[in-house]
């Protein structure tokens, strides 16, 4: 008998012939130690279109999978379902199951009887039974109405842009390069290295910043297969995921690995006076430039928080000044070789506030026009300023230096000991409550400044603390890349940063396919961190682009032309720039088109279809009904 | 078989965002905390793709409660979470013209490992069903 494809992969399948296989797992004992799992298969198999129940120890073992594998070549199943544990553990698995078996993967539904039946109902077994079964019951509903679905298979140009020159972004590139891709970095500035050129000697190594950095730019600009833009920025951007269409416009190098040694070692001393340096453009001019992309890693950083003006005192006094300014001012020699000074004017003592623009809360901190407040901890500025005190001692002994705060979270590896050894050696820190900062008052007397506050380490006394220098510990905000998330459509958190599509699962994918983050524009991070983030992009993008095509989920919203009327609706409610639009069909009439490889699959469109002619694959509102009218059924 | 929910236990569904609800449900599984059976968990990429008529055609069927439980702010889609709270709004309105109690649907955000606002939730909403459907036993 020759086999029909067509009917065994339930391609136009009607509801006669859909072959349903369902299969029970025990779990050992995690499932039905509190799910009665014979009564399950009993009710399974009176089930519409299930002709095999069946139930197994473990179904991910391999008899549990040999059994599916069997069952779908012996009875012509065209359909699977599987109560067990979560789909984020085994959906892949039994995936491949059906793959192996000869039917479409995408013709398999889970019913999750582990982490949301058997676990959380061990009090009520008889609930339990029930629950189990009516979950089934709407998994079987969804699987009928299953179609098959093919990967999205996408050509990708095996090139990398990655925006922001700064230490990730670097890190990254390389990275990519040594991964046989091809890399475009781009800079906004005239010069590599970000915020890290900035500093001195950084933990934990003590290695000066720019030596870390100096190495790395003389690898990266020396490898053939990186071309560095600088003083670029993005203008356009189109295209999607394996063919990004980038118009940029750049003043600085243009293709040419001329960054000598001794360009690298100035442009990174420059740094020292500033964020900006004192780097010219030595006139090569403005160029716009296309650059085709197979994907796109966010590097683009953090900016220091900038205190608002009289935000503790902040620009009223010349002895008010923030954290990276102290830096700079180490840096460069500004406090002196022999007693402290700044502009003429000793420095005895020094007072750290901590949290400054970082955790922030409503009705405690003024908002001072800035648009919103920053509940966020910055996670590194307290290390920061420990590492900054630690080296003010070894330079001043007799300098007397106060530490205020909230908490010190000193989370890293090895911070930890930055906090002990100046505790040890003569800083004094006083901690406030969340709601009651310290006040900072400009006095006639010397020292000039009085940082005042409510000590909780000595039980909520009143102190008053005079200082000559007053350095707020400014926490981080993104750097400002509205362009390019407008652009781009990229999410972004309430935070303001990028959001990643989930932390732990996919920590540095945008939901915006084949758009990567790393570094400070996802969340503060420390350097460390940063490269780690730097790496796993570039691992990312490298196992996405190296087969030379990309491969997608084909979970996308499809439209049924038969039924779209041409409103537009869709296209009016995407977010994102030409996932949807409208296209002249044979006959002349204006119907809605996907573009699969822009589309992320949201459903939006779908909500505001008035004849449902557009639907997300694989989440169709047609299964989801099925599925609420399957819960509600009695077996 | 039979179909309608006459004569059981309130039944809630949940629809749970795949990127962070549905995750938290999971979390909620695997430190074995323990609730009502009569909620159900429906998977979904995001809940920004039902229309006005899906939650009253599921109040129709006989669902008594719908927690649509979001990623929030943290949502992966640009706009999804705002429009999403939008149309459950729109959807408020529909209920009050129905006379039916606005409470029995709510959104609210939960994260990967929020099982305690998960279990908040849950039980905020199985409460509110059962003393619903105790009053509507009780004045028939």
């Amino acid at each position: 008998m020759t086999e029909d494809k067509s009917q065994h992969n339930g391609e136009g399948a009607d509801a006669e012939n859909i072959r349903v296989g369902v299969y029970i797992c025990h779990c050992g004992g995690n499932i039905s130690d509190t799910v009665e799992i014979e009564r399950v298969v009993e009710a399974a198999a009176k089930m519409p279109s299930v002709v095999v129940a069946r139930r197994n120890m473990f179904m991910c073992s391999d008899p549990g999978q040999s059994m599916i594998e069997e069952d779908i070549r012996t009875e012509r199943l065209n359909r699977v379902v599987v109560g067990a544990c979560s789909p984020s553990l085994h959906e892949l698995t039994f995936r491949g199951v059906l793959t192996r078996a000869g039917i479409n993967p995408y013709l398999f539904e889970n019913a999750n009887l582990r982490e949301q039946v058997s676990w959380v109902s061990k009090g009520d077994p008889t609930g339990a039974t029930d629950k189990a079964i009516r979950l089934v019951g709407a998994a079987v509903a969804k699987a009928r109405l299953l179609r098959p679905l093919e990967p999205i298979r996408l050509e990708a140009t095996p090139r990398v842009v990655v925006i922001g020159g700064g230490l990730t972004g670097l890190r990254c590139a390389l990275d990519l390069a040594r991964l046989d891709l091809d890399v475009t970095l781009l800079e906004e500035q005239p010069f590599l290295g970000g915020h890290l050129a900035e500093l001195g000697q950084v933990y934990p190594s003590d290695k000066p910043a720019r030596e870390i950095l100096g190495e790395l730019i003389r690898e990266v600009s020396a490898h053939p297969r990186i071309c560095i833009l600088t003083s670029a920025e993005v203008i356009e951007a189109s295209g999607c995921v394996g063919t990004f269409l980038l118009k940029v416009r750049a003043a600085g190098e243009m293709e040419t690995q001329c960054f000598s040694a001794e360009r690298i070692a100035a442009d990174l001393a420059s740094r020292a006076h500033g964020p900006n340096g004192d780097h010219h453009n030595d006139g090569a001019g403005t160029t716009e430039l296309e650059i085709q992309a197979g994907m796109a890693v966010l590097a683009t950083g953090f900016d220091h928080y900038t205190p608002s003006q009289g935000e503790y005192g902040y620009e009223e006094h010349p002895g008010i000044i923030t954290l990276p300014a102290l830096i700079r001012e180490l840096e460069s020699g500004g406090l002196g070789s022999g007693p402290p000074a700044l502009n003429g004017r000793p420095i005895n003592s020094i007072g750290f506030i901590h949290c400054v623009g970082s955790r922030e809360l409503d009705g405690v901190h003024d908002q001072n026009g800035k648009t919103e407040l920053n509940h966020y901890c910055s996670r590194v500025c307290c290390t920061s300023a420990l590492w900054a005190a630690k080296q003010l001692q070894a330079r001043y002994p007799d300098l007397q230096i106060y530490d205020f705060h909230k908490d010190i979270r000193t989370y890293g590896h090895g911070h930890e000991d930055i906090y002990e050894d100046t505790a040890k050696s003569g800083v004094i820190f006083c901690r406030f409550a969340d709601t009651a900062p310290p006040k900072v008052t400009v006095t006639e007397s010397d020292p000039p400044l009085m940082i005042s506050l409510k000590d909780e380490l000595t039980f909520n006394e009143e102190i008053d603390v005079p200082v000559d220098l007053v350095v707020l510990v400014t926490g981080m905000v993104p750097h400002a890349i509205d362009n390019l998330v407008d652009m781009l459509k990229l999410p972004r958190s309430a935070d303001r940063f990028l959001q990643e599509v989930h932390p732990k699962l996919r920590p540095v994918e945008m939901a915006v396919n084949g758009v990567l983050i790393a570094g400070c524009c996802q969340a503060p991070l420390d350097s460390v961190e940063s490269a780690a983030a730097a790496s796993a992009a570039a691992a990312k993008a490298a196992a996405l682009l190296g087969k030379g095509y990309i491969e997608r989920e084909p979970f996308v919203a499809r439209v049924d032309q038969a039924l779209c009327n041409g409103t537009s609706a869709c296209v009016e409610e995407c977010k994102y720039n030409q996932a949807v639009s409208l296209v002249e069909t044979a006959g002349g009439a204006r119907k809605a088109q996907v573009n699969a490889a822009i589309c992320c699959g949201c459903g939006m469109c779908a909500a505001v279809c008035p004849t449902g002619a557009i639907q997300v694959d694989g989440w169709r509102l047609d299964q989801f009904d099925a599925m609420i009218d399957a819960l509600l059924v009695n077996y | 078989m039979t179909a309608g929910n006459s004569g059981r236990k309130p039944m809630i569904l949940i629809l749970a965002t795949e990127a962070c609800a549905y995750p938290g449900a999971d979390n909620t599984g695997q430190i074995h905390a323990e609730y009502s059976t009569n909620a159900y968990v429906v998977r979904v990429p995001a809940p920004v793709q039902f229309n006005e008529e899906f939650y009253l055609r599921c109040f129709d069927k006989g669902i008594d409660g719908i927690l649509v439980m979001t990623c929030g702010h943290e949502c992966p889609y640009a706009g999804a979470y705002d429009r999403t709270a939008q149309r459950i709004g729109r959807v408020h309105e529909l209920m009050k013209e129905r006379g039916l109690d606005t409470r029995r649907l709510r959104i609210c955000a939960i994260c990967t490992v929020c099982s305690k606002a998960y279990l908040k939730e849950v039980k905020a909403m199985v409460e509110l069903v059962s003393q619903e459907q105790a009053a509507a036993v009780g004045g028939s």
